[in-house]
């Protein structure tokens, strides 16, 4: 099936010219040429080659991971995969921040007056300094990171991340970046129909992607998204109000808000927990626990652990580790994440894994290149390590917290 | 006053893929080629897409083309902006040696951040 998904516009967004638009493309055209072509031949490649190298040279069979991983790296059509989607990640970024460089000025006015028009807030703190797990190499190798400010007000590495995670995505996360955000809601509708929460934090929120569906969905609440990056949320505030959601923005370190206790009923975060440090996990859900009332949930949509996978699964996907500048990617799928929740407060009955299916049908045939085709394809594809999005729907960590009574006992 | 720089390299020392030294390079910059290539095709396909629709013989008019003192200039900083991504990797080597970031560094980053 030809991708030919493409993201929707909203006024904060960066216009490309025609050549820029053209790189950008190819980027994402590279992707997807890696994963449907070059990707499959990992396997094949490993056991008629890879694995009998390894056997004769170690004298064992190789057990975990780290044993498939040394194996693999000699082998040549490893090295070109590995290589190539390094590169696709560099040409991706590239492609997009030589087209947000060249109208910085003009994008950081227009979020300015957006944001200045908005009912909604933005708080953005004197010296606030970001964790180290932020700063130390630039996720995902984004130029820049989250955190980085070029100028007065700078938005860049907002607008370079929402068009930069479109091409990452290839469009299978809608045309407004905003899959997980809204499989997580229609998984809240389906599952707790009668939910209404008054209040909604969203965690490590970037752009607000997934902030928006929110939004949408429980209009009269009160949604806060928050996140380490100031760039990041001037440009979220600027994009919600743009789109004509309004919602608050904050930079805020999940680990510690200043949000007082028992304040949300709703607290979510989407592909967060991966970013963060072995340290910062248990605090984050500890701070979790601590804002919500009682009965209120804690959603964590993120990537499955190690343990539900075979060790061929975890070396493509531990590659992210060692090759795209995801230092806690393998460390945070080793983590007993429910052990987590429940040293963070939540009743071990009241945690559990689950699968948000995707939401990407609900754009086919409305949106440009999405028709039902196309979204078809993305929404039923079986689970493919190494691709992106997990056919089939994301992984959600879910966690109730008590009742009040039961607090109060 | 100066319009603001994005910053164009990831912070984190970048991994090598192949034993020959020089080939990762190589393979990055025929790479960048390919993107260019294929940028190139989409504007030309573009363009004539657009000539057809408004009735102009575009493949005449090309032939034909006098370039001035402007045109001559507009060319040469594409081309130098080309270059510049081009040699992406070798530039993004000299950063990652003034600051000093290394592959151990990166193990050691790995290593810290999973600590718990």
């Amino acid at each position: 099936m030809l991708n030919t998904f493409q993201q929707a516009d909203h006024p904060v967004l960066p216009k490309a010219t025609a050549d820029e638009a053209a790189r950008q493309e190819f980027a994402k055209s590279l992707k997807g040429f890696i994963q449907s072509t070059l990707l499959p031949g990992l396997d094949p490649v490993y056991r008629t080659r890879a694995r009998p190298r390894f056997e004769n040279e170690t004298g064992r069979s190789a057990n975990d991971r780290r044993d498939i991983r040394d194996a693999m790296v000699g082998d040549t059509y490893f090295q070109h995969y590995a290589a190539t989607n390094r590169i696709a990640q560099e040409l991706l970024w590239e492609s997009v921040a030589g087209s947000v460089s060249r109208q910085l000025p003009e994008l950081i006015e227009t979020a300015r007056t957006l944001s200045a028009r908005s009912p909604a807030r933005l708080d953005i703190p004197d010296g606030f300094v970001p964790p180290r797990y932020v700063t130390a190499l630039d996720i995902h190798c984004m130029p820049g990171g989250y955190c980085s400010e070029v100028c007065e007000d700078d938005i860049s590495v907002g607008a370079l991340y929402d068009r930069g995670v479109y091409l990452y995505s290839m469009g299978y996360t809608g045309p407004n970046n905003d899959d997980m955000g809204r499989s997580v809601c229609n998984y809240i509708r389906r599952n707790f129909p009668d939910f209404r929460p008054r209040r909604i934090l969203d965690m490590g929120c970037t752009v607000g992607h997934s902030t928006v569906p929110y939004a949408e969905m429980f209009p009269d609440a009160e949604i806060w998204g928050i996140d380490l990056g100031g760039p990041c949320v001037r440009y979220a505030h600027a994009r919600s109000a743009g789109m004509g959601h309004p919602i608050n923005f904050a930079q805020m370190n999940a680990e510690e808000t200043s949000f007082p206790d028992g304040h949300f009923d709703l607290v979510v975060s989407h592909i967060l927990l991966h970013e963060t440090s072995g340290k910062a996990m248990p605090r984050i859900f500890a701070e979790a626990h601590r804002v919500l009332a009682p009965e209120g949930l804690m959603i964590h949509a993120d990537l499955p652990p190690f343990d539900l996978m075979d060790p061929f699964t975890q070396f493509i996907l531990d590659n992210e580790t060692w090759y795209n500048n995801e230092p806690f990617w393998g460390a945070m799928r080793d983590m007993d994440q429910i052990a987590l929740a429940e040293r963070a407060g939540f009743d071990r009955a009241s945690v559990r894994f689950d699968t948000a299916p995707m939401a990407v049908m609900e754009f086919a045939g409305a949106q440009k290149g999405y028709s039902e085709d196309a979204a078809g394809s993305v929404a039923d594809r079986e689970f493919t390590a190494g691709e992106f999005a997990p056919g089939g729907g994301w992984e959600v960590l879910i966690a109730r917290k008590g009742a009040a009574k039961a607090l109060a006992a | 006053m100066d319009r603001p720089e994005m910053i164009r390299t990831a912070r984190g020392k970048r991994p090598q893929f192949y034993d020959t030294p020089g080939l990762d390079e190589a393979m990055g910059m025929i790479m960048v080629l390919a993107s260019e290539i294929s940028t190139l095709r989409d504007r030309i396909d573009a363009g004539e897409r657009v000539a057809r629709a408004a009735g102009i013989d575009l493949a005449a008019g090309i032939e034909a083309l006098e370039l001035d003192e402007a045109a001559l200039a507009e060319r040469e900083e594409r081309r130098q902006d080309f270059l510049r991504r081009l040699y992406y990797l070798q530039i993004k080597d000299a950063e990652d040696a003034r600051e000093r970031q290394t592959a151990k560094g990166y193990v050691d980053t790995i290593a810290e951040i999973a600590q718990t």
